[in-house]
């Protein structure tokens, strides 16, 4: 498989405070952060709020400056793009929020909206051209070309975010960045939603960097997913393989918590919970204070470095691909 | 469940219109059940379907241009709607208490965590101030915040939004209420912190024999805590059943289609049944039934008029089709 987009040994930190009052703060918010995109492949980063999931994508659509490390989509390095480069990066890769009640422009209509990355771009500039276009992308997402002239505020959820998804599509791009597309939409209208995401993505030849704290939605969506804690990944591996045998104690504990939407099974279960122990902060595990195999001769040790392949990559000193199977394994 | 001391909320054709300049919505059909001692039922619907609204009501707490048009709320067979503001007051946060949906709103910006933790307390307990204040860190550590005492002095902003949403939680249990409304109180929140909080919401109800209404879109949530569910859509109460039943013989379209279209952790669908369209725009509902645009097995009769709530051995439905 071609890799698309490769981001290896990402280091991203924020300055906190310093300028007026108190000391000046850095916070590493992403740390050794090694993950590949190949094309056609849909990878799911799967985590808690503020573990840095949205902090990554936001580095990968070049929104943000890194510090150290390499991000690179088509072999070229995002920190070092001329303007004129970045424009072309646009082209490339593009991005769909996860509220679509904020994410467009409310004085718009839907035909400015979409035609607006194409104004910027100078594509479709004939009229009857750009007519065509624009009823096949409303098409495309499965929207009425009727709704062309009409304004965000007269949509639904489900129907923004066929938009917004419409305009990410405008540019034709070979990569798409999901930030937890489907969280703000109500429960019937998501499973439409994610299978427009899951069809346009195999008609387009799309990849995909899908954000979800949700590992039944990535289930349906990727092909593989990784989890992340803290600014770094903890575990990568395919799909079906990840969830049938999950080896890092997180990706258990995560697993353990997801309801289940059947009764009888889920009034069975009973979900991974830990007190945190401020004690075992100081090792080199991010999750060593919560884990309930923590062990302190073993954990002090350096953690693995990430794969660069697409196997299975489990930061876990104790775990790796350990023997028996976890009781948590889908 | 039939001895009437063990209900202790009794709801009856609750009825909750809006006021605007177009003039009168009905957002809220007729609702009715009854909420059994130590039992959770769980509301379910989409935005829009009236869940919040009914929760608001059972409290009086409508915001303004909200109006309860018919309908009885009862409390240990005593009339909400008929006490003075004094005798709400002191049933509000006491015996009934409400977990709000939203934890950035919810909480006061400008005092303490502490201090508004301990106001609750304060405001329906004869305690001294230390003894509200070993409550609120007990409560705290019991949510899952850490250095409980030392955050009592911090203010909301200094909290994460699931942190500040657990403190919602802590303050709404603080006084081992009777009744629980939970609005979408899990929402906001990550899986494992969610995990935590329902685990410690039925530890209540089992050790206390605290009632809840919980009200959620998540249906996997209602798996968990739920003993009886009802599914509202479009102001309509349109099924209600205990939970093992709903969910293992839904009778109603939309109830089968929710519960088709979800994603499964068990299996990798290749492409998931969902249900056409979209949730009705509060007040839009015509004559008929409130799903038939969206049902796929939609009848003329259907669109025409209304069906009844029909119930059999405990499972109420309202749909044409089921006979």
């Amino acid at each position: 498989m071609k890799i698309l987009a490769e981001i290896n040994h990402l280091f991203k930190t924020y300055d906190r405070g310093g300028w007026l009052f108190g000391k000046k703060e850095t916070k590493t918010v992403l740390q050794d952060v090694t993950l590949h995109l190949g094309e056609r492949e849909i990878v799911g980063l799967v985590g808690e709020s503020g573990c840095g999931k949205t902090t990554l994508a936001k580095v990968l659509l070049g929104l943000e400056p890194y510090q150290r490390g390499s991000v690179k989509v088509n072999g070229a390095e995002l920190n070092r793009l001329s303007k004129a480069d970045f424009k072309r990066l646009r082209r490339q890769v593009q991005v769909v929020f996860q509220d679509p009640y904020s994410s467009l422009e409310p004085r718009m209509t839907v035909r400015q909206i979409l035609a607006e990355p194409w104004d910027i771009h100078g594509l479709h500039k004939d009229k009857a051209e750009r007519e065509q276009a624009l009823t096949a992308l409303v098409r495309a997402v499965g929207l009425d070309p009727l709704h062309l002239n009409r304004y965000p505020h007269e949509f639904s959820g489900g129907q923004r975010q066929r938009i917004a998804i419409a305009r990410a599509l405008a540019l034709e791009p070979q990569l798409l960045v999901a930030d937890e597309p489907v969280s703000a939409l109500d429960v019937s209208v998501q499973a439409q939603i994610l299978n427009l995401l899951k069809d346009i993505s195999r008609q387009r030849a799309l990849s995909m960097l899908f954000i979800s704290h949700d590992f039944a939605v990535a289930r349906f969506l990727c092909d593989r997913i990784a989890v992340m804690y803290k600014g770094r990944i903890l575990e990568a591996a395919p799909t079906e393989e990840l969830l049938s045998n999950p080896q890092h104690p997180y990706t258990e504990a995560l697993l353990s918590a997801v309801p289940v939407p059947d009764p009888k099974v889920q009034k069975q279960r009973e979900p991974v919970t830990h007190k945190a122990d401020a004690k075992r902060r100081q090792g080199p595990c991010p999750y060593a204070a919560r884990c309930r195999y923590y062990r302190q001769e073993d954990c002090a040790a350096p953690q693995p470095a990430p794969l660069q392949d697409n196997g299975h990559f489990c930061a876990c000193v104790r775990m790796p691909f350990k023997k028996e199977k976890s009781r948590y394994a889908v | 469940m039939n001895a009437c001391q063990d209900i202790v909320l009794s709801v009856e054709d609750l009825r909750v219109s809006f006021c605007n300049e177009e003039g009168k919505t009905e957002v809220l059909h007729g609702l009715s059940y009854q909420l059994p001692k130590g039992k959770v039922l769980a509301v379910v619907g989409e935005s829009g379907c009236g869940k919040t609204v009914h929760a608001l009501s059972l409290l009086k707490l409508l915001p303004p241009g909200g109006e309860i048009t018919s309908g009885n709320v009862s409390y240990k067979g005593e009339n909400i709607f008929a006490l003075s503001a004094e005798e709400l007051r002191k049933l509000r946060g006491s015996r009934i208490s409400m977990i709000f949906q939203d934890p950035m709103t919810s909480l006061n910006p400008i005092r303490t965590i502490g201090s508004q933790l301990t106001e609750t307390i304060l405001a329906h307990k004869a305690c001294s101030k230390l003894q509200a204040t070993a409550r609120a860190v007990r409560l705290l550590k019991k949510v899952g915040i850490e250095n409980a005492r030392k955050r009592l002095n911090e203010y909301p902003f200094q909290f994460s939004g699931g942190q500040r949403q657990r403190i919602m939680i802590a303050m709404a249990l603080c006084l081992n209420p009777d009744v629980l409304i939970a609005d979408e109180p899990t929402t906001a929140l990550d899986v494992t912190i969610q995990a935590q909080i329902l685990k410690l919401i039925k530890d209540l109800q089992r050790q206390s024999g605290m009632s809840a209404v919980f009200i959620t879109h998540n249906l996997a949530i209602v798996a968990d805590v739920a003993d009886e569910v009802l599914v509202l859509y479009g102001g309509y109460c349109v099924e209600q059943a205990p939970v093992q039943t709903l969910f293992a013989r839904p009778l109603h379209p939309y109830t089968q289609g929710l519960l088709h279209s979800l994603v499964s952790l068990k299996r990798k669908e290749e492409h998931l049944p969902a249900i056409e369209g979209y949730p009705p725009v509060p007040g839009s509902c015509l004559s008929g039934c409130p799903f038939a645009p969206r049902c796929p097995q939609a009848t003329p009769k259907c669109r025409e008029a209304l069906p009844a709530l029909q119930e059999k051995h405990g499972h109420k439905v309202r749909c044409w089709l089921v006979k």
